[in-house]
Formats: structure tokens, C-alpha cells, sequence
């Protein structure tokens, strides 16, 4: 966990062309544990590209990948997620009609002990206890784990899939925008989650367009403009200003 | 966090916002709680109220049919009732679930008559009357295999197919058969559709042990909470690594095995294979199905409503027959209820939004 000579992901000169367009082009990239890592740029600038890429949505045209320094590729994104990275989505993989509780376990339901457990029955209430453990650990509020999660709020459902992740042991944690869609009250509830989850020493990614957000959250920030790295801001080294300035390129221009 | 926002605002990156007060945040956050915890509790409220709505209209349906007819609230009347409606409910459990899973399966009628048939042939040809009923079963759980492969990996639509398997197997079954009927009897074979124990009919028995264990498996194991996770968002559960084209597979099986079942019940029940057996049985399991809750779109349902609604339709179906009405009469009454369910779904669903 902290071992930090050898980072848990890295990116070595990723590049990624459609024909004879490239969308990133000999992008390298580390990630530690416990270290949250901003990944900002305009649109277009590669972001989602690299993501897609990171987590084996997208193969890499050249370039390789490292998981804990040893090399990999991924053909789909259940094989990035057996190697514990996992991508939530904006658009969460939830079952609506499933509590809480159930969807934490989905897939890993804690069974009964002795016959009944052989045959498949499983154990509701250590479920629900290890359920509010784990959402606790996070400082995770919500009104039970018991409530479905069809009913829950868009920033509450991020909660639990945040905590899903964590739960099922992910290395490294890929938010592609987690607050774009989230009031305000929420998307700063996801922010203290994520300083949590980093606590773990679990090692993030935050795709976000909030600026103001990646400077107080980030350790590092890097920043991508049309389909490079451009630059890697480390905490307390910037401004928000220097942000912008690097997002639109025009650091580049008073160089 | 204020010099933060300063200088935000002074270099343009964002606007400001016009009420940046933590306080206000944080009661703008508990007043969100509270309102989700009072829908919270409305839409539970309305799922509890779709039960006991269902629960009414049995009692209501037995207080007419009591009303009506002095030989209704007899125990050999009831005992009937409930026997003959037992065949229905044990296909009703398994199509609930294959129903939470998001399939659907029209064919059981078809799997009925195949199964009688078959067992009809074989019995003729000198086969042992138990081994012919395995050897239908297997030809049962073919068809469901069919119908999973379809469904499953070719991605056709579960009413598509098993609208073609129902109508193969229903011709298949005509054509084996010639239309004729084979006497079965013999080995004990008939205590499956009309034996006792205890003067309570054997498929009561059948009935309730498919039930408790197709409830046991829906609300308490891993397998049910995967079926329900199927129904509901298939691509959550592939990402938890249930397989859920596993899942449907079997289920298509379980819900044609079930069928078969019931086609040798009433084979035995009959005394004799034929091809048409499976004809009332068609849209009776999947208005019991619909009417009991479960909803087409996947993810929901409940064997509880299920058994309710079978109880429903075994009353209207036996008071109507005590009453003299004819089965057209039947038909018209259980095509109300069901539309009427669909409506009350559609309605809590609304609502919850």
C-alpha cells in the first residue's frame, strides 16, 4: 500500500489513432496508491478516449499498460476489472428493483452458515451489517440499506457504487465525471467520499470538469490537450488560473 | 474556500454562484433527505397497496361465489377448486420467475400436449408407464433448452419464440397422436393427477411444495436475488459476474420441465394422453402470472401475488362452473382482471415517479 516506487497503473506512450486521426498520442501516466490524480482538458482533448482506453473499453493502438509494474492488456472492461480497476459510471450499472444492500453484494452474496447456506440461502443480516459497515467506513448517508435503489437520489446511487467498488477490493477507481449531474450538496458529498476512498489506499482518477473541485481534491493534476499530456500540476503548485491557462493551451502560448 | 472562489470569479473560469453559503447547502441537503424519505415511504406504502388490492379481490370473489351458491363453501367443493386450479399454479411459480427474469414463455400448452402425447406413444409401444413419463419429461426439458437457445444466444425475442415453439410442439403432439387418445393406466400412475393423501388432492401437493420452493428460491437465496438482478438491468449483472444468460437458460428449462409436469398430471387426471390437454391452460398461466404482479419488463414480482392470484382465478374459475355460466363467461371475467392489473401496475408505477 505504500510502496510507492512502483505506481499500482501506468500508461506508457498510449497512443490511439482512427485511421489517420490520432486521439492521444504517447501519453504516459502514473498513478500511486492513495493518490487522487485530476485528468482535465477541454472537450475533445482525449479524456474519454483515455479513460475508455485505461479500462479496456478501447484497445491501444501502440503503447503499453502496467498494473502494479507488470505489463497487461485488456480486450474488455471485465478483464480491467478482474485486475481491480473499475470505471463508475455516470450512468451507473445498479440494479433499480435491488436494495442497497443487495447491490453492494450483487454477484457476492454472503451465504448462511450450514445446510441452508448450501443450498443458497443467504445471510440478510450480515449482509445489512457488513452493507453499513462499508458505507459508514465512507461516511456514506443514506436512509437504509434496505431502500431500493431505483429510489435513491442520483448522488446517493454514486455513493453505492463508489462503496460497491471499494467493497469488492478495487485498486484503482475511475470517475468519469461523478458530480456533472449531482446538486450541489451532493457533488460535495461524493468529493469527501473520494478523499475517503483515497484514504484506503486506494489510488483515483477524476475526470471532472470542475475545476474548482480537481484543485482541492487532486494531488496531481494532469492535463490533456488535443490528445497529449500538456502538463502535470502538482498540489499546491497551482492556481486555478494556471488550470484554465493550461486547459486552453494558452500556457503553451507564453512559453 | 472563499479565496478559492475569488479568484475563481476573478479569472472568469466559473460564474458565481449566488448562493455559496454552507449553511444554506446543508439545509438544502437535510430538506432532500427528509422529501426522499417521505416518497420513500409513499411508494412503499403504494407496492404493499398493489398486495392487499389483490388480497381484497379474493375476498371479494369468494363472498360473491359464497353468496351465490350454497355448494361453494363446501370442503369436497374447495378440495376440488383447489385441485384442479394446483395444475395452473405449479406452471404459474415457474413463469413468475422466468418473468421477474425479463422472458416470457407462451409455449407451456404446447409442452403439455407433446408431454401426453408422448407418453401416449410410448405406453402403446409396451413401454413401463413411469419410464415413458421420464422420457416425456426429457422431451419437456428439450424444449425449454430450444426456447433458452433462442432466447438466449440469438437474441430473438422469448415471445417470438416460444410462440413457434408452442405452435411446433402443438402440431408436433397432433401428429404423433393423429388426434386419437391412448388409455394410460396402470403402476400407480394415476395417483399423480387424481390420488389423496390425507383427503387432500395430491397436485394440492405438488402445487404448494413448487411454490414454497420457487418462494424460497426468489426471496432467500443467491439465485433468486441473480434472477431478479437479470430482470431488472442486465448489464449490472453481467458486471457482478452472475451470468445471466445462465440464468434465463435454466429458468426456460425449469419453467418447460414444469409444464411437462403438469401435461403428465393431467394425463393422469384423464386417464389418457391427448393432444388438446394443454389448450385452457395457455393464457390462464400467464394472466396468473401478470394478475399475481410481475411485470413484463423484468426485476419484479412476487410469488406471494402469484399464489393469490391463482387462488383468484381457481374461484372465478369453480364458482362459475357451480353457477352454470359458460367458460366463454370465464374468459371475459379473467380478461377483466387482468387488464385491470396491468392498469393498477402502470398506476403505482406512475406514482412512484
Amino acid at each position: 500500500m505504500s510502496d510507492f516506487s512502483i505506481p499500482l497503473l501506468e500508461a506508457r506512450n498510449i497512443t490511439k489513432s482512427y485511421g489517420n486521426v490520432a486521439a492521444l498520442t504517447g501519453i504516459n501516466f502514473k498513478l500511486f496508491s492513495g493518490e487522487i490524480v485530476g485528468l482535465v482538458g477541454d472537450n475533445g482533448a482525449g479524456k474519454s478516449t483515455l479513460v475508455k482506453t485505461l479500462c479496456g473499453a478501447h484497445q491501444p493502438s501502440d503503447g503499453q499498460l502496467f498494473i502494479e509494474g507488470q505489463e497487461v492488456s485488456f480486450s474488455s472492461p471485465k478483464e480491467s476489472r478482474e485486475r481491480g480497476i473499475e470505471v463508475v459510471y455516470q450512468d451507473l450499472a445498479l440494479a433499480n428493483e435491488l436494495s442497497v444492500a443487495e447491490n453492494i453484494f450483487l454477484g457476492r452474496e454472503m451465504r448462511r452458515m450450514g445446510l441452508m447456506g448450501r443450498v443458497g440461502m443467504i445471510d440478510r443480516k450480515a449482509m445489512h451489517s457488513s452493507a453499513i459497515a462499508t458505507l459508514e467506513s465512507l461516511s456514506i448517508e443514506i436512509t437504509s440499506v434496505e431502500t431500493r435503489c431505483g429510489m435513491m437520489s442520483g448522488g446517493q446511487r454514486q455513493a453505492v457504487a463508489v462503496a460497491r467498488a471499494i467493497m469488492w477490493g478495487s485498486k484503482v477507481l475511475l470517475l468519469d465525471e461523478p458530480t456533472a449531474a449531482l446538486a450541489v450538496a451532493e457533488s460535495d458529498k461524493i468529493a469527501g467520499l473520494v478523499a475517503g476512498v483515497k484514504e484506503k489506499g486506494v489510488g483515483v482518477i477524476l475526470v471532472s470538469h470542475n475545476l474548482p473541485q480537481v484543485h482541492e481534491l487532486c494531488d496531481r493534476v494532469v492535463v490533456l490537450l488535443r490528445g497529449r499530456v500538456v502538463t502535470e500540476l502538482h498540489r499546491g503548485e497551482y492556481s486555478i488560473d494556471d488550470l484554465v491557462s493550461w486547459i486552453t493551451g494558452a500556457a503553451l502560448h507564453k512559453k | 474556500m472563499t479565496d478559492l472562489n475569488e479568484s475563481l470569479v476573478a479569472s472568469g473560469a466559473v460564474d458565481q454562484p449566488t448562493l455559496t453559503d454552507e449553511a444554506f447547502e446543508k439545509e438544502q441537503g437535510i430538506k432532500s433527505l427528509e422529501i426522499e424519505r417521505r416518497l420513500e415511504r409513499r411508494r412503499g406504502l403504494l407496492q404493499r397497496a398493489q398486495q392487499q388490492g389483490l388480497a381484497l379481490v379474493l375476498v371479494i370473489v369468494v363472498c360473491i361465489m359464497w353468496a351465490s351458491s350454497p355448494y361453494f363453501m363446501n370442503k369436497y367443493n374447495l378440495l376440488t377448486a383447489a385441485s384442479v386450479v394446483s395444475i395452473l399454479g405449479i406452471m404459474a411459480v415457474t413463469e413468475t420467475l422466468l418473468v421477474i427474469a425479463a422472458e416470457i414463455d407462451i409455449s407451456i400448452g404446447g409442452v403439455m400436449a407433446l408431454v401426453s402425447v408422448v407418453v401416449g406413444l410410448l405406453v402403446s409401444h409396451g413401454v413401463n408407464i413411469w419410464l415413458a413419463a421420464i422420457m416425456s419429461l426429457i422431451a419437456a426439458v428439450v424444449v425449454g433448452a430450444i426456447n433458452g437457445i433462442i432466447t438466449v444466444y440469438f437474441k430473438i425475442n422469448s415471445l417470438v419464440t416460444t410462440l413457434g415453439t408452442f405452435s411446433i410442439t402443438t402440431g408436433l403432439a397432433y401428429v404423433l397422436s393423429g388426434t386419437s387418445t391412448v388409455q394410460i393406466q396402470g403402476s400407480g400412475f394415476g395417483f399423480l393427477g387424481s390420488g389423496y393423501i390425507a383427503s387432500i388432492p395430491s397436485t394440492v401437493y405438488f402445487f404448494v411444495g413448487v411454490w414454497l420452493v420457487g418462494a424460497f428460491v426468489a426471496r432467500f437465496t443467491t439465485l433468486g436475488r441473480h434472477i431478479y438482478a437479470t430482470g431488472d438491468n442486465v448489464e449490472a449483472a453481467d458486471r457482478s459476474g452472475i451470468r445471466p444468460n445462465r440464468i434465463r437458460m435454466g429458468l426456460f428449462v425449469v419453467n418447460s420441465l414444469a409444464a411437462g409436469f403438469a401435461g403428465l398430471i393431467v394425463t393422469s387426471e384423464l386417464v389418457s394422453s391427448a393432444p388438446q390437454i394443454g389448450d385452457p391452460y395457455l393464457l390462464a398461466v400467464v394472466t396468473a402470472v401478470i394478475l399475481g404482479g410481475a411485470s413484463l419488463t423484468g426485476g419484479r414480482g412476487r410469488l406471494s401475488g402469484t399464489l393469490l392470484a391463482v387462488a383468484i382465478l381457481g374461484v372465478v374459475q369453480n364458482g362459475f362452473a357451480l353457477l352454470e355460466f359458460s367458460s366463454y363467461m370465464q374468459n371475459l371475467v379473467t380478461g377483466c382482471l387482468l387488464i385491470l392489473a396491468v392498469l393498477v401496475d402502470q398506476f403505482v408505477r406512475r406514482a412512484e415517479r
